[in-house]
């Protein structure tokens, strides 16, 4: 199949898989018990009033709710003439000055920079912790490489995030602590986030890379002449670094979307806290809208990675 | 490598994402807040942080001072009330006006204060209001006006300008003109300039809020979108006005050119950050980020608390000296010589304008329709004092809380006696649980009834949003047990849950707690009145009902203030419809010699455009912005 038909088939795919989750969602995100339009804590609005506003955001009517959003999210109430602005994803139930769009707004771009910083800083330190293992399996350097990787799997990061924290914020001083705008701000949390990826990486590198230096045309090339190195890096790195490819698609989803413990230790103002806090508080708009906006990022990076993957690997064609 | 390509162009869009988000120039002051505001819309807020905010951002007709919460002028430069205590006349002065430069006048405030009485808006203090002569009736007009629309729907415009012209015919607020507001009283409200000091009381600039105003046509309903609160479209016409908000992350509040009152701004600017993490909050006041953290969150406050005591008593001598010159905490704090190990000063708690307390559930039959005990106030005298009180402060909340018998807390409110309910007696509550009677007959340890029937296990409910009313539900369990040998189970329950079970009234026990609002006794003991939407309790009792409005159709303030007090004792020496524990701690993070203007006074309204960076530098610049 070409890329063009590749792209129209995912394309199609799209919305039916968005339709999936939306629904999936909105049966979860429904039956979460409470009342987004309640305080949990402080004064409480008399009850015809919430009645009222009950009624006003189609609480009071699981269908409707469902189809009134659908409609007004997708932006089919709005080509319909019935809205009077496409892909509006409603107001907050929990913060009315906010409509999820502008929460997105402000909260998107900055999760976007954590989870793909995250990203760049996992594949630098994945490529080589997993080069140096690989090129000497069972050496010392391999086995500290190992142990590291494993830690920063197993590791948890609200533990790894608040070591971090006192070690270079507080008591040496080099970055400031909670808030966003500038890269001293980034670098800590996309650390700290990057190293489960970045162990994982490492991992699929040396195990590429030990197969890779055994193989056939790797011995050619080293009986060439050609110094070690450059076998390593301009041959075998770029196969070993296949599978690497496929796992970063579906990685920089969940480091976009599953940031929400980082953003929290560091005070990182992402989407994921603002998701975590929607759940929590059945803050149903701002949960549907999330979850739509992200399913849609999902399925558009996978296409890319796919797309990736054939501008480098052109022998791949399913 | 082909791959190259799209990872250097990753790097360069990173750069450019990190390079347009820089952070703002330092601001004179840096406030660090456990979560947002929910809203700046002044007549729809509710929460402490929130009415904080509003403070400075807009200005009543009235301002609280916040060293002593006296009643100073606002907006009005006087005013004057009527022989029969019912009429208040408030002249605006001239130089009032909006940081868009309109004048603000008395249409502003009627605009105002009509939407938070309309049922439309939602307003959490819409009740504040009914006091004014004809509000409630409005607010009830409307919401049957609004009921009978959504049966019959015709053009809610229509019913609107209907709605409008009841208001200007029954609502005793009328401005003769600009610079005139007249507020018409049902009663004497010994208290009405304290609530006409409350944020949700404070004008909104009518031609802005407007735009954001339409109609839903299947309930008639105003839809009032909030799009105006945001730094570009609001106008405010308080201190200051807020310049950047960004969600969750932060707030900019720079000095409002055209408040009259610029002069006594202390910091131009200020920071209002937003951490939800306390631990994260800590960490940042502590590397140097902030100038005060409003509400220090961890568990281990408690033993930052015993590092400030630590500290206090190396100098207990100065201070004890300061303190007897008249001079307040902080401003000797912050000349004491710095903190050793294991020491600390930038840590404070304050007794609270608010109280934990358990409520008893009142209600004849619990919600499963089964004969309630608690209904008989004998039982929820036993149950009060049988709590050593002390202990629970000493030994699980161990926060120095000052212990509580009452709602109202003592020394807050100018003139009201202190009262005392009921304390620790074990004696005294197997007496009264044997009057109810209840008493060990077979010996087995647990009391029964004259038909042997065992009393029931006691349902104690509470939030697990904080550890602290798992251990102290956990402790009193254990002192019922111990005292009263009835058998007793703790029920924790998430916020939201804990909130419906409430509601229903599905408990024997539950966590409570309260913040006064406004600087009356009332907005204590009205919680236990019929009807009212936070009596979780269902307390009613037409013998409080007497008494409360007795006391408060006083118009003597003095003797008023004295009735009410009575009252209360009546309420928590008699009925015992909650058990008051303590008064809430409300630990504060600032370093003295780097903050002054804050407030000791009990109702704890920090008044944010007093509060003054120290040391003659902009203390609130981080320690790595001057490293960049």
């Amino acid at each position: 199949m070409s890329v063009a038909g590749l792209i129209t088939r995912r394309l199609v795919q799209l919305p039916f898989i968005v339709l999936a989750v939306y629904t999936l969602t909105f049966i979860l995100a429904w039956s979460v018990p409470g009342n987004p339009l309640e305080n949990p804590e402080g004064r409480r609005p008399p009850a015809e009033i919430v009645e009222a506003m009950k009624k006003q955001y189609k609480l009071d009517d699981p269908v409707a709710f469902y189809f009134d959003y659908l409609g007004k999210a997708s932006g089919v109430s709005w080509a319909l003439g019935r809205h009077d602005r496409p892909f509006d994803l409603g107001p907050s139930l929990k913060q009315p000055d906010w409509s999820v769009n502008e929460i997105l707004a402000t909260g998107l771009p900055v999760s976007m920079t954590l989870g793909l910083s995250a990203m760049l800083i996992a594949v630098a330190i994945g490529i080589t912790a997993g080069v140096i293992g690989g090129l000497r399996p069972g050496s010392a350097l391999d086995a500290l490489t190992q142990v590291l990787a494993i830690a920063g799997i197993s590791l948890p990061s609200f533990v790894i995030g608040s070591a971090l924290l006192m070690l270079f914020a507080v008591k040496l001083g080099l970055f400031p602590v909670g808030g966003w705008g500038g890269l001293q701000y980034v670098l800590l949390p996309a650390f700290t986030l990057s190293l489960p990826f970045a162990a994982y990486i490492a991992r699929l590198i040396r195990f590429g890379m030990i197969e890779e230096m055994s193989a056939d045309h790797i011995r050619t090339a080293r009986a060439k002449g050609l110094p070690r190195w450059k076998v390593a890096f301009k041959h075998a790195l770029k196969n070993a670094f296949l599978p690497v490819l496929s796992y970063l698609g579906p990685a920089t989803a969940v480091a976009l979307t599953g940031s929400f413990v980082v953003e929290k230790v560091f005070a990182v103002p992402g989407v994921g806290q603002n998701f975590v806090d929607g759940v929590l508080g059945k803050d149903i708009t701002l949960v549907m809208g999330v979850v739509l906006v992200y399913s849609t990022m999902m399925v558009v990076f996978n296409l890319a990675v796919d797309v990736l993957y054939r501008f480098v690997d052109p022998r791949i064609t399913a | 490598m082909r791959l190259l390509a799209p990872v250097l162009l990753l790097i360069l869009a990173l750069f450019a994402a990190i390079a347009l988000d820089s952070p703002l120039p330092p601001a004179e002051l840096v406030l660090i807040e456990r979560s947002d505001c929910y809203t700046l819309d002044p007549q729809r807020m509710s929460y402490q942080h929130e009415l904080r905010r509003a403070r400075v951002i807009y200005e009543t007709l009235v301002n609280l001072r916040a060293s002593d919460c006296a009643i100073v002028p606002g907006v009005a430069e006087r005013w004057e009330l009527s022989d029969d205590r019912r009429t208040y006349a408030f002249h605006l002065r001239a130089d009032a006006k909006w940081s868009n430069g309109d004048p603000v006048t008395s249409g502003d405030f009627i605009y105002a204060w009509r939407r938070a009485i309309v049922p439309d808006t939602a307003a959490d203090y819409s009740a504040l209001f009914f006091s004014i002569r004809g509000a409630k009736a409005f607010h009830d007009n409307r919401t049957k006006a609004l009921a009978e629309f959504a049966r019959n729907p015709r053009d809610a415009r229509e019913l609107w300008r209907e709605t409008e012209a009841d208001f200007a015919r029954t609502v005793g607020i009328e401005a003769p003109d600009d610079r005139t507001l007249v507020v018409h009283l049902n009663t004497p409200v010994a208290y009405f300039l304290d609530l006409c000091a409350f944020p949700c009381f404070a004008p909104v600039h009518p031609a802005t809020v407007q735009q954001d105003v339409s109609f839903d046509a299947a309930s008639g309903r105003l839809i009032q979108r909030h799009e105006w609160t945001k730094p570009g479209r609001i106008v405010t016409n308080g201190a200051y006005m807020p310049t950047v908000w960004r969600y969750k992350r932060d707030m900019r509040l720079e000095a409002n050119p055209f408040y009259w009152g610029r002069a006594h701004v202390i910091a131009k600017s200020v920071e209002c950050r937003t951490i939800e993490n306390p631990n994260t909050g800590v960490l940042s006041f502590q590397s140097g980020g902030a100038d005060w953290l409003t509400d220090l969150g961890p568990e281990y406050k408690t033993e930052m608390l015993a590092e400030r005591k630590a500290y206090l008593a190396r100098f207990r001598a100065d201070l004890d000296a300061g303190l007897a010159r008249g001079a307040l905490e902080d401003d000797v704090v912050g000349t004491l010589p710095v903190p050793g190990p294991g020491e600390r000063r930038d840590v404070r708690g304050f007794d609270a304008f608010g109280t934990d307390f358990f409520s008893f559930n009142c209600r004849p039959e619990l919600s499963g329709g089964k004969p309630n005990p608690f209904h008989d106030a004998r039982v929820r005298r036993a149950f009060a004092l049988a709590v050593n009180k002390q202990e629970l402060v000493d030994r699980v909340t161990r926060l120095g809380e000052r212990v509580a018998s009452t709602l109202v807390p003592p020394g807050s409110l100018p003139g009201y006696p202190v009262v005392e309910g009921l304390g620790f007696d074990a004696d005294r509550a197997r007496a009264e649980l044997k009057a109810a009677g209840f008493e060990d007959r077979d010996g087995d340890g647990v009391v029964e009834n004259a038909r042997g029937e065992k009393f029931p296990t006691v349902d104690i409910l509470y939030s697990t949003a904080s550890p602290r009313y798992q251990n102290l539900a956990l402790a009193m369990r254990d002192m019922w047990k111990r005292e009263l040998r009835v058998a007793a189970e703790c029920r924790g329950k998430d916020s939201k849950l804990y909130k419906e079970d409430l509601k229903k009234g599905n408990f024997m026990i539950a966590r409570g707690g309260w913040y006064g609002d406004y600087g009356d006794p009332t907005t204590w003991l009205d919680l236990q009145r019929r009807g009212n939407g936070n009596n979780d309790r269902g307390y009613e009792s037409d013998e409080f009902e007497r008494r409360i409005d007795d006391a408060d159709a006083e118009t003597d303030p003095a003797a008023r203030l004295v009735k009410l007090a009575e009252v209360e004792r009546w309420l928590f020496t008699e009925e015992v419809p909650l058990m008051p524990l303590c008064n809430y701690v409300t630990v504060y993070m600032y370093d003295p010699a780097r903050l002054g203007g804050i407030t000791e006074h009990p109702r704890l309204e920090q008044d944010i455009s007093v509060l003054e960076p120290r040391d003659g530098v902009v203390p609130a610049a981080p320690a790595k912005e001057s490293q960049r």
